[in-house]
């Protein structure tokens, strides 16, 4: 990276954390609102659980791949057990992934998983059983797709390192050749 | 300025995909090293469930989530992606609710589970029977998602206790997706309030449902436990049914 570029950079990729952003923000919004508001139960969870789906599917299969070049998924394999599978950039992409995008990727995933924690508290102590089942869906889900990507993130380093050290180790075994070669 | 965090891949050797997957189209690129992928394998599900799915196309039961991409997703365009994921919705509700009695392996037929369907599925049959419901439409849409939630989810667990060999996540997508002649019958029960049509339907789609959850339970357990995997399956299509019917 250059040195004499400034040290705020804009978001990359602002469509992408404006969708990761905005169905975290509604599920959440929505679920408040509708407390005051809304008196139907069935409405509200239909449409805070649609919401969480709706922001899993963005977080998990557009804005990982665009923000932080991860992703993961399940397989099943032929002998029918089934693998987790973790993908990621080559090492220069992801070295060139915009700071702020992945600060804003995992801050707002943590932030979310809490407000739905909180709310799932609040709900305990009121002994409101059905909205407890709103917020567990939601829980789930946000919590699946942390442990996802941070799952993802930890298996790129170690493919890193283990490529680093491959690296290393076929240019030793190569100048070592090399160098025999001409003595 | 900082350079755009999509660099395009050339295709490379595919894992084997099932067949109903259209492999992504190829992208013309100049030579980059490839992104790398792992599969860690897992002792088998039986002993434990792994993390939590994906959903959507997936969605826990969503999940969901679900998916088995060719390996180069990760810089495909957004559409291929929601297009990939209705594709394998509706290739799943098509093995599963219509059944090929001449198919070759039952088991393998859910391999791309996806858990978009089942919460489809799911909230349908709920909010149809909210609808239909005079008094109490926030307690049965609850007691629906609920049962049929829960019950999935305890007949994963049957089968996995009985020593099946099925995966945790495929089959709350079968039994999910099993859902879907219930649902119609819930919405014709909705339509037309003749008692009389009303158990016809329900006892036509339980058997439809029923007979479409067979091939995958069946095959998934030891044939001496066939009856007592499929059995609690029955029974909690029969009370579903029940719901249908009762509710007035």
């Amino acid at each position: 990276m250059d040195p004499n570029q400034p040290v705020t950079e804009n978001y990359a990729n602002p469509k992408t954390c404006f969708f990761h952003v905005l169905f975290k923000a509604a599920a959440l919004a929505f679920y408040i609102l509708s407390a005051l508001f809304i008196d139907n139960f069935v409405i509200i969870f239909v449409v805070t659980v649609l919401l969480a789906a709706l922001d899993f599917w963005v977080v998990k299969n557009v804005s990982g791949r665009i923000l932080v070049g991860l992703r993961w998924w399940n397989e099943i394999n032929d002998l029918g057990e089934s693998v987790w599978k973790f993908e990621c950039l080559d090492q220069e992409s992801m070295a060139r992934m915009n700071k702020k995008d992945s600060w804003l990727f995992w801050w707002t995933l943590y932030l979310t998983a809490v407000a739905w924690i909180v709310f799932g508290i609040f709900s305990l102590i009121r002994l409101q059983a059905d909205y407890l089942l709103v917020i567990g869906v939601c829980v789930t889900l946000s919590i699946a797709n942390i442990i996802g990507f941070t799952k993802c993130k930890k298996d790129a380093k170690k493919q890193f390192q283990q490529f680093a050290s491959q690296t290393l180790a076929s240019r030793f075994s190569s100048t070592l050749s090399s160098a025999f070669s001409v003595v | 300025t900082v350079l755009p965090a999509r660099p395009p891949s050339p295709p490379r050797a595919q894992i084997p995909v099932s067949s109903s997957l259209p492999p992504p189209p190829p992208k013309p690129a100049p030579p980059k090293p490839q992104p790398h992928s792992f599969p860690p394998p897992l002792p088998p599900p039986s002993s434990s469930v792994p993390a939590p799915p994906p959903l959507p196309s997936s969605r826990p039961e969503i999940a969901a989530s679900g998916f088995g991409p060719a390996p180069n997703t990760l810089t495909e365009p957004v559409w291929d992606t929601v297009k990939r994921d209705l594709s394998r919705i509706v290739s799943n509700l098509k093995l599963v609710v219509f059944p090929n009695p001449y198919r070759e392996d039952p088991g393998k037929a859910l391999r791309d589970w996806d858990l978009w369907g089942p919460f489809f599925f799911i909230v349908f049959l709920g909010l149809t029977l909210s609808w239909s419901a005079s008094v109490k439409k926030s307690e049965v849409f609850a007691v629906a998602f609920g049962l049929l939630a829960a019950g999935a989810v305890i007949l994963t667990l049957n089968v996995l206790l009985l020593g099946g060999h099925i995966i945790f996540f495929q089959s709350l997508s079968l039994l999910g997706y099993c859902l879907f002649p219930l649902d119609v019958g819930a919405l014709i029960c909705m339509l037309k309030d003749n008692v009389i049509l009303k158990v016809v339907v329900v006892c036509v789609t339980l058997a439809w449902s029923s007979w479409a959850a067979y091939p995958f339970m069946s095959s998934a357990v030891n044939p001496r436990r066939k009856a007592l995997a499929l059995y609690p399956v029955f029974l909690m299509y029969v009370s579903v049914g029940f719901l249908i019917i009762a509710i007035d």
